[in-house]
C-alpha cells in the first residue's frame, strides 16, 4: 500500500500541465533523435544538461527520462525503414524490420515495434515501482566493500563482456577511468593531472566526453569516411497489423520482456544480449510457415520480441541506477550526471531524501509510455520525413547543438578545442573497433569507485581482504570472476566441438 | 588485410598501440607529482592513477604485439569507405576550430554560423556533391546556419537563461 500512495503522489506531481508539457516535449525530442542518424539519447541528454542550472530537478529528470525512452521507440523506425541501423540496440529489430520493409510490411513492422515497446515498457515500468523501493531498502545495507564490487561488475561487463575483444574493451575503459583521474582527489583533495591548468581542477565535464566522444566523432567520421555512403529507404505501408500479426506478436511481445527485463536490472549494461537472445528464442520457438519468414520475407516475431526485450532492459537499467547509483549505458551514465549537477547522488538514500522526485520521474515514465505510442502511432508518418533531412545539413547542424552542449556548461573556449581532440579520439576508436560505452561509463563511475574503494580498505584498516571477508562482497567476486572466464571457457568449448565434428 | 577493407593497415594499428603506451607514459609523469599521502586507510590519491598506468601500459604494449602478429584480434570491418577523405576532414575541423577561438568574440550566432558553413561546405564535398563551393550553396549554407544558430541561441539565453556570448550585450545578437 505504501508503494501504492506514494506513485500516487508521484502521478499528482508528475501530472502538473508544467511537467506534462516537459514530458511530451522530451519524448518528441527523443523520438526525433531516435530517428535521426547521428545523434542517440545519450548525446542529446549530454547536450541539454546545461539545462540543469536553471530547470528545475524533477521537471528536467522527467524531461530527460523522456528523450532517453522517446529514442528507443524512435530507433526502431530508423532502423525498419533504412538500411543502415543507427545503433546496436536497433540491430536486431534491423534484421527482421528491414526484410519485412522490403517485401512491403514496413507498417506491420513499425506496429509492432510501438506497440511491443508499450507493452514491455509498462510491465518493466511495474517491476520498476515494485521492486525499487525493495532494492533501495536492501542497499542501505551494503557497505563500501560491496559497492566498490558492484562497481567493478559494472565495469566488467561494460568493457569485457560486450564488444568483440576484452582487450580493447579494457583500454577503453582505463582511458576513461584515466580521465576521470583529472581534477581535484574525492578523498585528500589533492590535483591530479590539471597541468597548472585551471579549467582542469573542476575535472573534464562528462557533458565534454559525451558530446565529443559520439556527436563531434560522428561528424567528423561521416566527413572522413562515409560521404558517398549510399541510404537507401523502404517504402512505408499503411500502418496496421492484422489478426494473424496480432497473434504472433503477443506472445513474442511478452517473451522478449520477460528476458529484457532482468538485464536491466543488474548491473550488466547493454542491450545487446537480451535482443539478441530474444531473437534467437523467437526464431527456434517458430513453427512452419512462421520459420520459414526468418530471415526471408521477414518475420514479425522477430521484430516484435527484440523490441520489448530492448525497452524492457532499458527501462528495467532504472533500478540500478536509482537505487544504487550505478549507471549500466552511456545514457544512463550522462543520466547520473544531471543528478550529480544537482547535488543528487542516486543511491538507496534516493528514495528517502528525495522521494518526491523519485515517484515523480517513475509516474512520468507510465505517461510517457502512453505518449510515446500516441506520437509513434498514428504519427509515425511525420517522423518518417525527417529522414530525408540531408545528411551535409544534418550533422553539421549537430555540431551548433554540440557547441551549445560543451561551452554551455562553464562559458570556457578551451572546453571547445578539447571537445574537438576528444572528437578525433571517438574518430580513432570506432575506425579501430573499440568500444565507447566503456570510456563514459569509466570516467562517471571511476571517481566513485576510487572512493568506494578507499573507504573499504581504511574499513579494512589498510587490508584488501576486507573484499573477501565480508560474505555479499565475496559473492561479488566470485560473480565478477565467473563473468570474466565462462564466456571465454564457452567459446573455446564451442570452438573445440566445431573443429571435432 | 583484402583490397577494400575498412580494417586499418598494421602499421596504423601499431601507432594506435604507441599511442595508447604514450599515454601510459603521461599518466606515468603525471602520477609521480601526486601525493601518496594515504592517511589510516593505505590507499592514497595516487594509487588510482598509478593503476590505470601500469594497465594501460599492458595493453598498449599487447595492442602493439597483436598488430605486429597479424593485426588486433576479432576485429569488424568499420563502417563507410576503406580510404580517409583529408580534404573534408579539414573542413569540418577548420569549422570546429574557429569555432572555438571565436566565440568569445564574435558570440554565439556569428561563430556557429561559420563552424556550420564549413563544416557543412566539408559534408558536401565528402558526398561529391557537383554544386559544392558554388556561390549559391555558400549563401544556402550561410542563410541556413543563420537559421538554425540564431533560434537556438534565442531558446537558451532568453527561456532557459543560460549564459552564452553574444557579439552585443543584448541577449538577442
Amino acid at each position: 500500500m505504501e508503494i501504492f500512495d506514494a506513485l500516487l503522489a508521484g502521478f499528482a506531481t508528475a501530472i502538473t500541465p508544467a511537467n506534462l508539457l516537459w514530458a511530451l516535449v522530451g519524448c518528441a525530442l527523443g523520438t526525433a533523435v531516435g530517428v535521426l542518424p547521428g545523434i542517440g539519447p545519450a548525446v542529446a541528454v549530454a547536450m541539454l544538461l546545461p539545462i540543469t542550472a536553471k530547470v528545475e530537478v524533477t521537471a528536467s529528470m522527467i524531461f530527460f527520462a523522456g528523450i532517453y525512452y522517446g529514442a528507443m521507440y524512435g530507433g526502431s523506425t530508423t532502423s525498419i525503414l533504412l538500411n543502415t541501423p543507427g545503433e546496436t540496440a536497433s540491430m536486431v529489430t534491423a534484421m527482421e524490420g528491414n526484410k519485412m520493409a522490403k517485401s512491403g510490411r514496413a507498417g506491420a513492422a513499425l506496429a509492432t515495434s510501438a506497440i511491443g515497446s508499450f507493452v514491455a515498457g509498462t510491465i518493466a515500468t511495474v517491476v520498476v515501482t515494485l521492486f525499487a523501493p525493495g532494492v533501495a531498502e536492501f542497499a542501505v545495507k551494503l557497505g563500501p566493500p560491496e559497492y566498490f564490487m558492484l562497481m567493478v561488475l559494472a565495469f566488467t561487463t561494460v568493457s569485457a563482456v560486450l564488444g568483440q575483444s576484452a582487450l580493447r574493451g579494457m583500454t577503453a575503459l582505463f582511458v576513461g577511468l584515466a580521465l576521470g583521474c583529472v581534477g581535484m582527489d574525492q578523498i585528500s583533495g589533492a590535483a591530479r593531472y590539471t597541468a597548472g591548468q585551471m579549467e582542469l581542477l573542476d575535472g573534464i565535464d562528462i557533458v565534454l566526453v559525451a558530446v565529443g566522444l559520439f556527436a563531434v566523432a560522428e561528424v567528423l567520421y561521416a566527413a572522413i569516411y562515409e560521404g558517398t555512403v549510399n541510404e537507401t529507404q523502404n517504402k512505408m505501408s499503411r500502418v496496421h497489423m492484422t489478426a494473424r500479426d496480432w497473434k504472433r506478436s503477443w506472445p513474442a511481445w511478452l517473451r522478449g520482456t520477460l528476458i529484457g527485463t532482468p538485464f536491466g536490472c543488474i548491473p550488466a549494461g547493454g542491450t545487446e544480449i537480451p535482443t539478441f537472445l530474444s531473437y534467437a528464442t523467437e526464431k527456434k520457438l517458430a513453427k512452419g510457415e512462421d520459420k520459414a519468414e526468418f530471415g526471408g520475407k521477414g518475420a514479425i516475431e522477430g521484430v516484435a520480441g527484440p523490441e520489448a526485450a530492448n525497452n524492457a532492459t532499458v527501462t528495467a537499467a532504472l533500478i540500478p541506477l536509482l537505487t544504487l547509483g550505478i549507471p549500466t549505458s552511456n545514457t544512463t551514465a550522462v543520466l547520473l550526471g544531471a543528478f550529480q549537477n544537482y547535488g543528487i547522488n542516486p543511491g538507496p538514500q534516493l528514495f528517502t531524501s528525495s522521494a518526491a522526485l523519485v515517484w515523480a520521474l517513475i509516474a512520468s515514465l507510465y505517461i510517457g509510455n502512453i505518449m510515446l505510442l500516441v506520437l509513434n502511432l498514428p504519427m509515425v508518418g511525420l517522423w518518417v520525413k525527417l529522414l530525408k533531412v540531408p545528411r551535409p545539413q544534418l550533422y553539421a547542424g549537430i555540431l551548433i547543438f554540440a557547441t551549445v552542449g560543451a561551452y554551455g556548461m562553464r562559458q570556457s573556449a578551451f572546453d571547445l578545442f578539447l571537445l574537438y581532440a576528444i572528437g578525433i579520439l571517438g574518430v580513432v576508436m570506432r575506425r579501430f573497433d573499440f568500444p565507447t560505452a566503456p570510456v563514459v561509463v569509466g570516467m562517471i563511475l571511476g571517481p566513485l569507485a576510487e572512493a568506494q574503494m578507499r573507504n573499504a580498505v581504511a574499513l579494512g584498516e589498510g587490508s584488501w581482504w576486507i573484499f573477501l571477508q565480508r560474505p555479499m562482497s565475496l559473492t561479488l567476486v566470485v560473480i565478477v570472476a565467473l563473468v570474466l572466464i565462462v564466456p571465454r571457457v564457452m567459446r573455446r568449448m564451442a570452438a573445440r566441438k566445431l573443429a571435432s565434428s | 588485410m583484402t583490397e577494400g577493407s575498412t580494417i586499418p593497415s598494421p602499421r596504423a594499428q601499431t601507432i594506435v598501440g604507441a599511442g595508447v603506451l604514450l599515454v601510459a607514459g603521461g599518466m606515468a609523469f603525471g602520477a609521480l607529482q601526486i601525493s601518496g599521502e594515504a592517511g589510516y586507510g593505505g590507499v592514497g590519491p595516487n594509487f588510482l592513477p598509478w593503476l590505470c598506468t601500469v594497465v594501460l601500459a599492458i595493453c598498449g604494449a599487447w595492442l602493439v604485439w597483436e598488430a605486429r602478429t597479424g593485426g588486433y584480434r576479432e576485429m569488424s570491418e568499420a563502417s563507410g569507405h576503406p580510404k580517409a577523405d583529408i580534404g573534408s576532414f579539414v573542413w569540418v575541423s577548420a569549422g570546429l576550430l574557429v569555432n572555438a577561438a571565436l566565440i568569445g568574440t564574435v558570440g554565439f550566432i556569428v561563430s556557429c554560423t561559420i563552424c556550420y558553413v564549413l563544416a557543412v561546405q566539408g559534408l558536401r564535398r565528402a558526398a561529391r556533391q557537383p554544386q559544392a563551393g558554388s556561390v549559391g550553396t555558400w549563401v544556402k549554407d550561410v542563410l541556413t546556419g543563420l537559421a538554425i544558430s540564431a533560434p537556438v541561441f534565442w531558446a537558451f539565453t532568453q527561456f532557459l537563461a543560460i549564459n552564452l556570448p553574444g557579439l552585443t550585450g543584448t541577449g538577442w545578437l
